[in-house]
């Protein structure tokens, strides 16, 4: 079954499929591919300084210095080797978000001594001031670079090792051994639902703007809902059998090196000397964009 | 929509941090421990549903459903919020790792508003509580768009107009937020009413 990828003249029929299965598709983490150096760096320093350096990273002012960040992020990118691809789709999940900004912005920015502006029409109910477009440019570039941090930190070590690490590192215990559980059924309710979906396609629902589909969703979330609670109860008796005792036994053990510590010192000086950068605004072309 | 890293002002985004800190514990304490593993089974079905895009004239909208969330789990509904909105930002990028705070913030505590509100009506007559569940999540997501236009604000006066834009887009997503959860409520009255009447294993507001 072919699904989400037909054009637009066959809309009404795959209208459903399609909506549906914007759902973005689950990615597993996979690693052991390759064994770069962020494969090999220790989770809780990886963690750590990459989280620091992406504050530091979201609070530059200046776009030259935000332009910066998103060359070190991709070329960290570039170094993890993890999938182009993977990276693309985090950055088209924030596509519609930062369009918004390039659109909204200009029109709205008020206008400051200094600031470009161009009138549309006759009416002057139209201005575009052009600081707005650089205010945009700065938000995305801001948003890009620790989103494409994001794939070099979360894809080169399996999930449940990068939870393991967060716990070291402080976060409460449960909050990890929930991430956990929940890392494991929502790919089953994911499966779930798309069985219910193909059931309700089956029987002739095609969604629409209307009552109908309303109704029809809300047994179908209702469904998921209730099947989900029985399941809790299925899946605590079933921890309770295994022993469990409010948490999980782990055989993970985390060493770091000189190495380790040294690749995350430099990640934090990275940090340090962006917002330095940023505040003397030494780049060449920071002024132009300001 | 989720705040995406580099909108916020760090400061706001720390303070953000700071709070959710504070409404997770807050949560955590609320829940009993045994509880904990079906809290993440329930915030994992959440997770799931919000990825539906319901369709809504040439465009869709995906569900929210903050106001479900503290219907049904009550005092766990922010620490539910919270994970799902980081599961979210680890796989998919709804939504910035430096706005998470202010993400789950926004969120969160709409959820326990709903499911506070609606605690009065868990045992009323059908249509009542479906009508009070429907006003419960309506307002929640209202609440959650008002939280939103205001982080966005807080950016300085160039952010005002995206406040406004952002603030206008969810006029919808409050109407289909509300039918849905009426639908759910009906749903679930008929075939599994005790989720009602004492939330999901019996998470009431203690």
């Amino acid at each position: 079954m072919k699904l989400g990828k037909t054009s637009e003249t066959s809309r009404s029929r795959s209208r459903g499929e399609q909506e549906l299965w914007a759902v973005p598709e689950l990615p597993g983490v996979e690693e052991g591919r390759r064994q770069t150096l962020f494969h090999r760096w220790d989770p809780r320093i990886k963690i750590a300084s990459l989280l620091l350096f992406s504050f530091c990273a979201a609070s530059v002012g200046t776009v030259g210095t935000a332009l910066l960040c998103c060359a070190v992020s991709a070329s960290a990118l570039m170094v993890a080797g993890t999938p182009w691809r993977l990276a693309a789709r985090r950055i088209a999940a924030m596509a519609a978000f930062l369009a918004m900004f390039f659109v909204v912005l200009p029109l709205t920015v008020p206008v400051l001594p200094g600031d470009q502006v161009a009138t549309l029409g006759h009416g002057t109910w139209i201005q575009i001031n052009f600081r707005g477009f650089s205010v945009a440019a700065l938000v995305a570039a801001k948003a890009m670079s620790v989103a494409l941090l994001m794939e070099p930190l979360l894809r080169t070590s399996p999930f449940p090792r990068t939870v393991n690490a967060l716990a070291r590192l402080g976060v409460p215990d449960p909050l990890c051994q929930m991430l956990l559980i929940m890392y494991r059924y929502v790919f089953v309710f994911r499966h779930e639902m798309s069985r219910l979906w193909v059931g309700m396609n089956v029987r002739g629902f095609r969604p629409g703007t209307n009552r109908r589909t309303i109704h029809i969703l809300g047994n179908f979330l209702g469904m998921l809902f209730v099947r989900s609670l029985e399941r809790t109860e299925r899946v605590h008796e079933a921890m309770l059998c295994r022993g469990f005792t409010g948490r999980f036994p782990t055989r993970e053990s985390f060493r770091s090196t000189p190495l380790d510590w040294a690749l995350g010192a430099g990640w934090v000086l990275g940090g340090v000397a962006v917002l330095l950068l940023d505040r003397y605004e030494t780049l060449p072309f920071s002024g132009v964009f300001r | 929509m989720h705040i995406a890293d580099g909108v916020l002002p760090t400061k706001v985004a720390l303070a953000c941090y700071a709070l959710s800190a504070g409404c997770l514990s807050l949560s955590l304490r609320k829940t009993r421990a045994q509880d904990l593993p079906k809290v993440a089974v329930m915030t994992s079905a959440f997770f799931v549903a919000s990825l539906v895009h319901v369709p809504l004239g040439p465009t869709s909208v995906h569900l929210l459903l903050p106001g479900l969330v503290g219907i049904l789990l009550g005092w766990s509904a922010f620490l539910a919020v919270f994970l799902g909105l980081l599961l979210q930002c680890l796989l998919f990028q709804f939504g910035g790792l430096t706005a998470l705070g202010a993400n789950a913030l926004m969120m969160g505590l709409p959820a326990w508003l709903s499911g506070a509100f609606f605690t009065r009506f868990r045992n009323s007559p059908d249509r009542v509580r479906i009508l009070a569940g429907a006003m419960a999540s309506g307002t929640a997501v209202a609440v959650a768009a008002c939280g939103l236009a205001m982080l966005l604000a807080l950016g300085g006066e160039d952010f005002f107009g995206v406040a406004k834009i952002a603030l206008a887009a969810h006029v919808p997503v409050v109407v289909v937020e509300a039918l849905v959860t009426a639908s759910v409520l009906a749903f679930v009255g008929r075939v599994k009413p005790e989720l009602i009447t004492q939330g999901a294993w019996k998470a009431e507001w203690r």
